[in-house]
């Protein structure tokens, strides 16, 4: 896929979190995405600042009658179940980007890897949610090829360290490539260090599922 | 409002906002802004029922506005005024005004509604988040003048890129009878909207210079 391509589906992709349609998959993948990457963070502050602003500007319409006086009851209520249910954990493994750690409490980088090929290693992510194909980890060793490959699905991928290349171009720490399917590429990790991705796919399965539908429609 | 009360929200405001804050930065806050800081820093119920009146029947329209119906709207706005009332000791001006802060819980909330498995978001997914790797100096005035430039570029946006701008914010089931309708294909009505955003974008670019 050439870089414009590239930009307007990485654009998209900002629209479609900022108004939430995005399956979880890809909205932890875009989420970390902008955790790494200044621009986007940027543009999706102008979404939310955009949104705030038609929000704000919409035509006010009434609540039904004494809404707030049962906000505040259930409020009074909540008040000692409060610090229950904003125990939130996160995985304590600071090699991944936050958003990441706080969606997949069990991943873990130092095992659970299961070599496909050579220098090619992979681990599957279980976000809990059934409307994904698969989601994966993917590491790479320093120099690795990975081997020419076609894809069944669309696949949006997240480089989360290291760097590699392919025919399309070159993507470091935070930069989105995307194979729509039938895409052939062949990656190729950097030389300075092993390369780890987080590849969301569609799947061959479900080409009707509503990510097989945001990505046909991203790429038409 | 009268001066007493100007007077007790600015010394409230000193010490929700540190030694720091001075009626310099006080001017880049909106009323709202200033009464966010309130139920952050005293848990100030008028404070927080002014804030209710202002925003809950803004944010149930353009809830509506965007494919909700009238129940889960509703459930969407008190579930984000919960939140806005027990977030905010988290908020921070610097990062968003008080509208961009509501609208993104909002957000959040309607993500949680929509999801099939109803799993919830974490509640670290706050609206801080979104801001965390920008660092450009001079926050709070900047902040404040971006939000002000956007309210600028709405109210002179043609009414064909207005609707595509609010278009972006629609439920997917939106966009799918737009392009029903219009006989244009998904693909199409997305690119639109997105050549709405950047055409915004820039606009808002050159009001910066």
């Amino acid at each position: 896929m050439n870089k414009q391509n590239t930009i307007t589906l990485v654009e998209s992709l900002l629209i479609d979190y900022a108004n939430g349609s995005l399956p979880l998959a890809l909205e932890v993948l875009v989420e970390t995405h902008i955790s790494m990457n200044p621009e986007s963070a940027r543009s999706i502050q102008m979404l939310m600042q955009l949104g705030g602003a038609l929000m704000e500007n919409s035509e006010p319409i009434s609540m039904s009658e004494d809404s707030f006086n049962k906000l505040m009851a259930e409020i009074d209520t909540l008040q000692d179940e409060e610090k229950i249910s904003q125990n939130v954990v996160s995985n304590d493994n600071d090699e991944l980007p936050l958003p990441l750690r706080n969606y997949v409490l069990d991943l873990d980088l130092s095992k659970n890897w299961r070599r496909i090929g050579i220098g090619l290693a992979e681990q599957v992510i279980h976000f809990g949610d059934a409307e994904i194909g698969s989601a994966k980890l993917y590491k790479i060793a320093p120099n690795a090829a990975v081997p020419s490959h076609s894809h069944e699905g669309n696949e949006v991928t997240l480089v989360l360290s290291g760097g590699f290349s392919d025919e399309y171009g070159t993507y470091g720490p935070g930069d989105i490539a995307i194979q729509e399917t039938g895409a052939v590429h062949k990656p190729v990790a950097d030389a300075d260090g092993e390369c780890i991705v987080l590849a969301v796919n569609e799947g061959p399965i479900v080409l009707t599922g509503p990510v097989g539908r945001l990505l046909n429609m991203l790429i038409k | 409002m009268n001066f007493g009360v100007v007077a007790e929200i600015n010394s409230s405001l000193d010490s929700a906002m540190g030694s720091g804050s001075s009626n310099d930065n006080q001017n880049n806050l909106s009323e709202w802004d200033k009464l966010l800081l309130l139920v952050g820093s005293n848990k100030d119920r008028s404070a927080f029922k002014k804030l209710y009146e202002h925003f809950t029947p803004r944010l149930k329209s353009f809830l509506l506005r965007i494919g909700s119906d009238v129940s889960a709207a509703e459930e969407i706005c008190q579930e984000t005024m919960i939140m806005v009332w027990r977030r905010a000791e988290t908020y921070n001006p610097e990062s968003a005004g008080a509208s961009t802060w509501i609208f993104t819980i909002a957000r959040n909330k309607r993500i949680d509604k929509l999801r099939k498995d109803n799993r919830p978001l974490p509640d670290l997914n706050d609206p801080s988040f979104y801001q965390t790797p920008i660092d450009r100096g001079d926050d709070l005035v900047q902040r404040f003048q971006e939000e002000k430039k956007i309210q600028k570029a709405l109210k002179t946006l043609p009414p064909e890129q207005a609707k595509l701008i609010l278009s972006a914010y629609y439920e997917e089931s939106s966009h799918r009878k737009i392009a029903d309708e219009s006989n244009l294909p998904l693909g199409t009505v997305k690119s639109r909207i997105r050549l709405a955003i950047n055409r915004l974008r820039n606009q808002l670019e050159e009001l910066e210079r």
